[in-house]
């Protein structure tokens, strides 16, 4: 059983929706850049898009061969080791993986002085190895599970080594292909973190790609903890019990603390109750259940204080029915962003227009963070447009794609140009 | 009986994934390679094997000249999907239009030796779930790197996909082991060496290939084993394993057809070889029964096993491929 909850604490009048984390980038950015390199390369991004076209077959075979080997978080070795032989069998200077097995591809750059430039997508996907992972290709989809997130992203990293060979495309500095592992849930983004923590030099920029929504530009992130209640009402108590206590209904006494916390406007913050599972049958009482949830906000701080507050709510709640009752963290992030107007993002905004696209903008909590964390300029960018995100009918359609690509070369273009250079 | 044939004329896939030398030795010995794929409403597979196979042994390496798919007659976007992917797409009727018309994989087969131009051609089924090039080279492999080869048969670890989208890891070839194997067993031993002799997916030299016979339908790849062994011995044939294949699963009653194709087309060899005697010609009809509101009712189910003669018996073909009888 999966529940979603929105518990808002806003005195507007209007829903909580996209109003306050949607911006639309377009609208409020100068798009133009400056520079006659990108703006010449801006001008060519239509016909990119067509020699991109040309070279399909390979592209939707490397997004097909990567997608049907599974990868649940955790269990990520053999689509790594696709990932890197194919990289090896296209040519790439150095295939590799980091000390935590993260595969990783380096094409050399001309320039042994500019920092390498990082392109990711995170290896892992939702589901496990028993379900089937054979994917129905028609004429202009491509649909089977986990090819949303993020096996199409996977597919397309793998894919910009022969492009850049069959486009005769060069960069002045190393660009590190890397699919990281244990990204989703509770991965925690342990790989990219890994990656990041014990990368020798300096990073000069990155590009995060995940499969949808081709026009979503994130360049910042919200604080956010993720994490899980448990109830575990141990069988034999319970002739101790006048009342066998009922673990869902214990949980159901945690939701209702929940909805009457209250959040404030500013700092912007919610929780969201996404998951809860429990119970064996229907005429049995549930001995155990869990609860997951995430708060999010633009202040960790706030993030934080939410979480000691929902801390104190569970402890609270233990004591009086003496239960077990344990809440964990499962992941966390800081709050990141780069500016509305850094170069980076007006560079990103500007290939997306000469494509076509309406950039759109919103809070991201994925690899995203941990570059900007670090102070790394970077962004995140979708490739086409899907359905059934999360489902085993997911579904992704092919022709936007090849815009999609060609955004990620103009992007890298632009970082390589020097976008993300200046302090 | 001896061994020697599965240690010696037995490989994996694997032995040839060096595809940088098979394209080096297919151009050394001056060779075209055909793959002929057979459809008959395969819409949710054909994409994905014409995309894969172009793109990895056309594209990238090539080993194959061309792509044919050989429709038994569509309903579904097969033809459409197919050609919008590359390939090229013929309609079994319209091949040798002047010939009776039948319907079945070993009729599209056979049609593919006179549309394709490859001195190999490959047969692949369509209805993989899990293609992958492997398919198309693991079979070449052998009769590009071995003179003596000129057949090679695909076996696999075959799990069947059941409901819910899941797998069971074991089971499938209920058919090979339960018809096939014992009919060798008892008139062929040597041939109980082929692991998989039911297999879709083969590829041979066009000189031998033209020169047996084809049935129409189920009895094909058990009538290319026995002609082949029969004409050539054993030697000339060797076996890959391909790993794994996902297939659909057949309910007992659709094997049951099968196997009746088989038993005919096999009986009918040995009559033709002498070495069995029916006094009676066989009758043409399986038999099955359904339980219908408490009485059991037969469903006949007439499968005439045609065959067609060698290709090379074909005026037509003779002609197009220069052949003087």
């Amino acid at each position: 059983m999966h529940i979603l909850l929105y518990i808002k604490r806003f005195s507007s009048p209007l829903p909580l929706n996209n109003r306050f984390f949607l911006q639309q980038v377009a609208t409020v950015l100068p798009i133009r850049i400056q520079g006659s390199v990108m703006e010449k390369f801006l001008e060519n991004m239509p016909a990119l898009v067509d020699d991109i076209r040309a070279i399909k077959d390979i592209i939707i075979t490397n997004i097909v061969l990567i997608g049907q080997t599974p990868a649940p978080t955790f269990k990520e070795k053999r689509r790594g080791i696709v990932f890197m032989e194919r990289m090896a069998e296209f040519g790439v200077d150095e295939v590799t993986t980091d000390g935590y097995r993260n595969p990783i591809g380096i094409i050399r750059g001309t320039s042994s002085k500019k920092p390498p430039i990082f392109i990711v997508a995170h290896l892992d996907t939702f589901f496990e190895k028993d379900i089937v992972h054979n994917y129905t290709i028609k004429e202009n989809t491509i649909t089977g599970p986990g090819i949303l997130d993020n096996s199409l992203g996977v597919g397309v990293l793998l894919s910009l080594p022969i492009i850049f060979e069959k486009l005769g495309l060069t960069f002045e500095s190393d660009i590190i292909l890397a699919g990281v592992i244990q990204s989703i849930g509770k991965g925690n983004l342990r790989g990219v973190r890994h990656l990041l923590k014990t990368w020798p030099t300096p990073i000069r920029g990155s590009i995060c790609i995940e499969g949808v929504e081709l026009g979503r530009l994130n360049y910042f992130s919200d604080g956010m903890i993720r994490g899980e209640i448990s109830c575990s009402i141990s069988e034999d108590k319970g002739v101790l019990y006048k009342y066998t206590p009922n673990a869902i209904l214990i949980l159901n006494e945690v939701i209702n603390g929940l909805m009457r916390l209250s959040l404030p406007q500013r700092p912007r913050c919610r929780v969201v109750i996404g998951k809860i599972s429990g119970g064996a049958n229907h005429g049995k009482i549930a001995y155990d259940a869990t609860l997951g949830f995430e708060i999010r906000s633009d202040s960790y701080k706030m993030v934080k204080s939410i979480y000691n507050d929902i801390k104190d709510i569970v402890d609270g709640i233990s004591n009086e029915n003496e239960v077990g009752l344990n809440i964990k963290t499962i992941s966390n992030l800081k709050a990141a962003r780069l500016k509305f107007n850094h170069p980076l993002v007006k560079s990103a905004a500007a290939v997306l227009n000469s494509l076509g696209i309406k950039p759109i903008s919103k809070s991201t909590e994925s690899a995203l963070s941990l570059f900007l964390s670090r102070k790394i300029p970077a962004v995140t960018l979708g490739i086409t447009h899907g359905e059934n995100y999360y489902t085993q009918k997911a579904t992704m359609e092919i022709e936007p794609m090849f815009k999609g690509i060609a955004q990620i070369i103009g992007v890298l273009k632009a970082i390589d140009s020097g976008v993300c250079d200046e302090p | 009986m001896s061994h020697n044939w599965l240690d010696k004329n037995t490989f994996h896939y694997s032995d040839f994934k060096d595809l940088s030398q098979l394209v080096e030795e297919k151009q050394k010995k001056g060779l075209r390679i055909s793959l002929c794929l057979p459809t008959l409403n395969e819409e949710k597979t054909i994409a994905k094997e014409i995309i894969i196979l172009k793109s990895e042994l056309m594209t990238r390496y090539p080993l194959l000249d061309e792509i044919v798919v050989i429709d038994s007659g569509s309903t579904d976007h097969t033809v459409n999907i197919a050609k919008s992917f590359g390939a090229d797409v013929y309609d079994a009727d319209k091949i040798l239009p002047h010939l009776e018309k039948y319907k079945g994989k070993g009729e599209n087969l056979w049609k593919a030796l006179y549309i394709t131009k490859g001195d190999i051609i490959v047969y692949i089924d369509a209805d993989i779930k899990n293609i992958h090039h492997r398919f198309a080279y693991g079979l070449i492999g052998p009769l590009l790197l071995y003179d003596n080869i000129k057949y090679v048969k695909a076996f696999y670890d075959r799990p069947i996909s059941i409901g819910k989208n899941k797998i069971r890891p074991t089971g499938g070839g209920r058919v090979t082991e339960l018809v096939i194997r014992p009919l060798f067993s008892l008139f062929f031993p040597e041939l109980t060496q082929i692991i998989q002799p039911l297999s879709g997916e083969y590829a041979g030299y066009r000189e031998v290939l033209e020169k047996i016979p084809f049935p129409i339908g189920y009895g094909v790849e058990t009538s290319i084993i026995l002609d082949i062994y029969e004409k050539w011995g054993l030697d000339v044939i060797a076996q890959v394993d391909l790993d794994r294949r996902i297939h659909r699963n057949q309910d007992t009653k659709a094997l049951g057809r099968m196997s009746f194709a088989i038993l005919k087309t096999f009986i009918n060899r040995q009559k033709q070889l002498g070495l069995i005697d029916t006094k009676n010609n066989l009758y043409d009809e399986i038999i099955q029964y359904n339980l219908v509101e408490s009485r059991y009712q037969p469903e006949a189910l007439k499968i005439v096993g045609f065959e067609r003669p060698p290709m090379i018996e074909i005026p037509e073909y003779c002609e197009k491929f220069c052949i003087k009888n």
